[in-house]
């Protein structure tokens, strides 16, 4: 186990992972100065996570945060553990053949939102009360007012932002990775998970498509009864 | 275009002098007394006794004032006025707007939680303005931390502002051409692929020659390493580091219990 952690841990995974964050770092800023309603400060971190295991990429998630704290807002800290979760998440994603297709990635990018909203949650309602500085606590505190419980108008929240953005993220690694000379992406440990099936296989995308609707009927029913409870 | 990307402030004091691991515990033990101590006032005067002494003791009182106006008011400000209205506890409304009522309680509740991100983010802030990153990194990579993540954590500070600088060029050059990023919402979605894509593939293709680059000069060498600057660490130290996990056990033991 250790020994299989390690030997995705090459020298040019260890090259990789400062300019993964920076890539996190400068994507991020990208898409303020472009003023839309996405995060996506997270597309180096899928990035590592896909082309060198899910170690690596919870490593880059984790330290993103950090470097993040160190430069430019110390209270980027407390949130190291959703970065940490979602690289892991988009590793083992890839791990299980999930990501070569445009479908198979959009199952990943939910999967990666589910994992975010769950690891967030605790920590917004234990450190924040629930409320945070960021804009989208605006729905949370809608939903408190409507009578819900702290818990679930969190989780809601997180339910109803993240998707787009993780699917987004998932997406541009995908094109990235795609982009991206087959020379370089065979230099990285992981480098059989992202060759791209064959596009005349009809059953794959209806498989995923089904995962899809299943993965987002199953949000929905968690929801209902959150809502309901 | 010059940007810091650090906050330390070199200065001659006590606190830069300290050795960095026992700053990094005494910034644990603050953060953990003031979010599990069971006392309402904990966070308050922690900031007030504690954290603003200690920046002056620092000789940095003046640019962590402005880092603190700069990054934690505006943030614990905004979080103060959003828990203030929106927790919908307590029964004493003070103060009524619509649908949105004010409460003793919220207002309490809201206090205590500003208080605590504040003494969070300014015990932090006043880490990194006495704590050099590359000092820190060098003592905990004596103390048996893995030399890649030392390299991980300096070389992203290293890579970050060239990035940022090469982002700015793209972001020119594209307008230049007549890419639309301020147009309307489709437009500027539509801009980020243009965008996204040189910085990226940019900055992966270096990513080989710089592995072999660092190869050649002993990455992966299993050999114990030596250091070119020693950290002090003296025994008193010790005693105060421990003395400091005492208080975090205790804070938290007294917050299960009570």
């Amino acid at each position: 186990m250790l020994d299989k952690i390690k030997s995705n841990f090459t020298t040019q995974t260890w090259v990789l992972i400062p300019i993964a964050i920076a890539i996190n770092v400068a994507i991020g800023q990208l898409v303020l100065v472009l003023k839309l309603p996405v995060f996506l400060d997270s597309i180096g971190t899928v990035l590592v996570a896909v082309l060198c295991g899910p170690w690596a990429g919870a490593l880059t998630g984790a330290l993103s945060n950090v470097i993040w704290g160190i430069a430019f807002d110390p209270g980027a800290f407390p949130w190291w553990p959703v970065a940490f979760f979602i690289g892991f998440m988009a590793g083992k994603m890839a791990e299980w053949g999930f990501f070569k297709s445009w479908w198979k990635v959009v199952v990943t990018g939910i999967v990666i939102a589910l994992t975010a909203a769950i690891i967030s949650t605790p920590i917004s309602v234990y450190l924040f009360g629930g409320i945070t500085a960021s804009g989208s606590s605006f729905i949370t505190a809608y939903l408190l007012q409507t009578g819900q419980g702290i818990w679930s108008a969190v989780v809601s929240t997180a339910f109803l932002t993240e998707p787009v953005d993780k699917i987004t993220t998932a997406m541009l690694a995908f094109a990235i990775i795609q982009g991206l000379p087959k020379r370089t992406v065979a230099g990285y440990p992981k480098a059989d998970q992202v060759e791209i099936e064959g596009g005349s296989d009809k059953n794959q995308m209806y498989i995923a498509i089904g995962i899809v609707v299943v993965l987002i009927l199953f949000a929905a029913f968690l929801l209902r009864s959150i809502l309901g409870g | 275009m010059h940007e810091r990307l650090s906050f330390h402030i070199k200065r001659d004091s006590v606190l830069h002098r300290l050795n960095p691991l026992t700053k990094l515990t005494l910034v644990l033990a603050l953060i953990m007394v003031a979010f599990t101590s069971p006392w309402y006032w904990t966070p308050h005067l922690l900031f007030l006794f504690v954290i603003i002494p200690l920046s002056f003791i620092g000789k940095v009182f003046r640019e962590f004032f402005f880092a603190a106006t700069r990054l934690i008011l505006p943030a614990a400000g905004f979080l103060f006025l959003m828990q203030a209205f929106f927790q919908p506890i307590g029964e004493h409304v003070i103060f009524k707007f619509y649908f949105l009522d004010i409460t003793q309680e919220s207002l309490m509740f809201a206090f205590k939680n500003a208080m605590r991100v504040i003494v969070m983010v300014s015990s932090f802030t006043l880490f990194l303005l006495t704590t050099h990153p590359s000092e820190l990194m060098s003592d905990l990579t004596r103390r048996g931390l893995p030399g890649q993540f030392a390299y991980v954590i300096i070389s992203t500070l290293q890579i970050l502002p060239q990035i940022q600088s090469k982002s700015q060029t793209i972001i020119s050059a594209q307008r230049s051409r007549g890419l639309d990023t301020e147009g309307n919402f489709f437009k500027r979605a539509g801009s980020l692929v243009p965008l996204v894509g040189p910085l990226v593939f940019g900055s992966l293709v270096e990513v080989e020659e710089r592995a072999i680059a660092i190869e050649a000069r002993g990455f992966t060498s299993k050999s114990i390493k030596t250091s070119l600057y020693e950290i002090a660490d003296t025994s008193f130290e010790k005693i105060i580091r421990w003395g400091l996990i005492i208080i975090i056990i205790l804070s938290i033991v007294l917050n299960i219990w009570l």
